[in-house]
This record gives C-alpha cells, sequence and structure tokens, in this order.
C-alpha cells in the first residue's frame, strides 16, 4: 500500500505510507479473528446491514477481516494467494497470549477461586 | 501490587517499568521494553523468536515440566490478611526458588552433557570402515615408496619477521 505524493522530489520519499498505517489499526488482530472462527457456525451472529460498509456490510471474509462489494468480488478475493496464506495461518496453532507468555515464564494456570452462582 | 508478565519475553515487569498497550476491543498487552514492544509492532511470533522464554520452552530447552511451577500463579481473589500466613509463604519462597533454580540448573547440565554414546559409536564405526588407510609404521619404514619424498625448501622468512620486530 501507500499512495503517491505528487509534490515530493525526493525520489525515496515519494510515497506516502499514511494509508497503510491507517490500516493497521483497524483490522483485527491475529488472535481475534482466531477466536472468532474457532467459535463454532452456530455462535456466529448474522451479518447486520450497514451502509458505510462496501456492499452494505454483507460480504465478509472472516478470516481477513475484509468487507467487499458484491459475491463476484469476494469469491474472487478468496482464490488470491494473501487469503489462502491467511488461512493456512489460521488452521495452525492457536496465537501466542499473555496466558501463553505467563505459562512459559513458569507461572501455574490462573487461580480464579470457586465458580460462583451465575445468574 | 501485581508483578506482570511480558506479552513478549515473558519475563517479569516491576512496577514503574516497560510499556503497556490497550488494543480497541480492550485487550492489554504488557512489555518489559521497548525491545518486546517494537517486536510486537512488528507482529512477529514469540514462539518463532529465539530470545524468548515460549521460544525456549517449546523448544525443549527450558524445564517444562515441574511441581515448582505451581506455586507461582495469578490469584484472582481476595485473601484476608493473616500474619502468620504472611511469615510463612515469604519462608517458603526462599526455599521453593532454591529447589528451583537448582532443578534447572541440572535440566541445563543434563541438557548439555551432549551426545557422548553416539559419537563414540560413530568413530568405532568409522575406524572399523576405513581401517585399510591406515598403515603400520613397520610397513612404511620397509617400502619407502608409501611414503613421500623429503624435500628441502630454503627458508627466507627469518629475514622480514627480524625487520618487522625492529619496527
Amino acid at each position: 500500500m501507500g499512495g503517491k505524493c505528487p509534490h515530493r522530489s525526493v525520489k525515496k520519499r515519494r510515497y506516502s505510507h499514511k494509508t497503510a498505517r491507517r490500516t493497521k489499526f483497524l483490522v483485527k488482530g491475529d488472535d481475534a479473528v482466531y477466536d472468532e472462527l474457532h467459535k463454532g457456525e452456530g455462535e456466529r451472529k448474522q451479518l447486520p446491514v450497514d451502509e458505510d460498509l462496501p456492499g452494505m456490510g454483507q460480504y465478509y471474509c472472516l478470516h481477513c477481516d475484509r468487507y467487499f462489494a458484491s459475491v463476484a468480488v469476494r469469491d474472487e478475493h478468496f482464490k488470491t494467494k494473501r487469503h489462502r496464506k491467511r488461512l493456512k495461518q489460521m488452521m495452525g496453532p492457536a496465537p501466542h497470549t499473555q496466558l501463553d507468555a505467563e505459562l512459559a515464564a513458569g507461572m501455574g494456570m490462573p487461580d480464579n477461586g470457586p465458580k460462583l452462582m451465575s445468574m | 501490587m501485581r508483578l506482570e508478565k511480558c506479552w513478549f519475553c515473558s519475563s517479569t515487569i516491576y512496577p514503574g517499568h516497560g510499556i503497556q498497550f490497550v488494543r480497541n476491543d480492550a485487550k492489554i498487552f504488557r512489555f518489559c521494553r521497548s525491545k518486546c514492544h517494537k517486536n510486537f509492532k512488528m507482529k512477529r511470533n514469540p514462539r518463532k523468536v529465539k530470545w524468548t522464554k515460549a521460544y525456549r520452552r517449546l523448544h525443549g530447552k527450558d524445564m517444562t515440566q515441574d511441581a515448582t511451577f505451581e506455586f507461582e500463579r495469578k490469584r484472582n481473589r481476595p485473601e484476608r490478611y493473616d500474619r502468620n500466613v504472611t511469615e510463612n509463604t515469604l519462608k517458603a519462597i526462599k526455599k521453593i526458588d532454591k529447589v528451583r533454580v537448582d532443578r534447572e540448573a541440572r535440566h541445563h547440565a543434563k541438557r548439555m552433557k551432549g551426545k557422548k554414546a553416539q559419537l563414540q559409536r560413530e568413530a568405532a564405526k568409522e575406524l572399523e570402515q576405513s581401517i585399510h588407510m591406515v598403515k603400520a609404521p613397520a610397513a612404511l619404514q620397509q617400502e619407502p615408496s608409501l611414503t613421500l619424498p623429503k624435500l628441502k625448501v630454503k627458508v627466507s622468512q627469518q629475514q622480514t619477521e627480524d625487520n618487522r620486530m625492529e619496527e
């Protein structure tokens, strides 16, 4: 990513990387996507209609966290290398979490006390 | 006061150290130093970075299963203060820590011992397979064709070395 800045004479600095940076913070993290994928089919909600998103937010790729304008475009996306790479990554082991970090540091599982009555 | 662990390298973060990042889904990521924070921003996987605890655990470099790991844990329940319990705990911490350090040292020594038996076996096999290349010294003396003729070469390096010493 990164668009062209027309008024830059210095060749090195001609490309703006700000668009890439914006998307960096807007995309979902790997662990969030992984959790969503492993929640199971039944628990997933129907996609809400959102007019701000491309295609009213109806054509969504869960793995890549992207919205598409139509079914055709989405299916085209499913064939891309980037998507397949992502698919493979999500098939693998769960992403690193804080719990993993603590276990690696030689801590036991957290002690949350007895389960309270569920309301 | 709680001593947290670094998300990336699993080291202990003491109060007033490191930085924490709260993602927009309210997940907290704590980092012990800027090195770990930078590595996180580069989206590196701690399981693939060799200096992290996660890597070392996963690849059998560190001790993984031990009873001493059960003592330190996040306790998310309030405990009524008791002077005696606190005193005993403080005593136990020292003892348990010593046990753990000793066991870790033993694990490391065991890991570093190397595969002596395997190397010995391989060496013995090589010797047996290529013993024909080795000639007995008596055989060499009898047949001069087996040894290379000695050549006499004039050495003129002595002078240059002396010059260098003078400088």
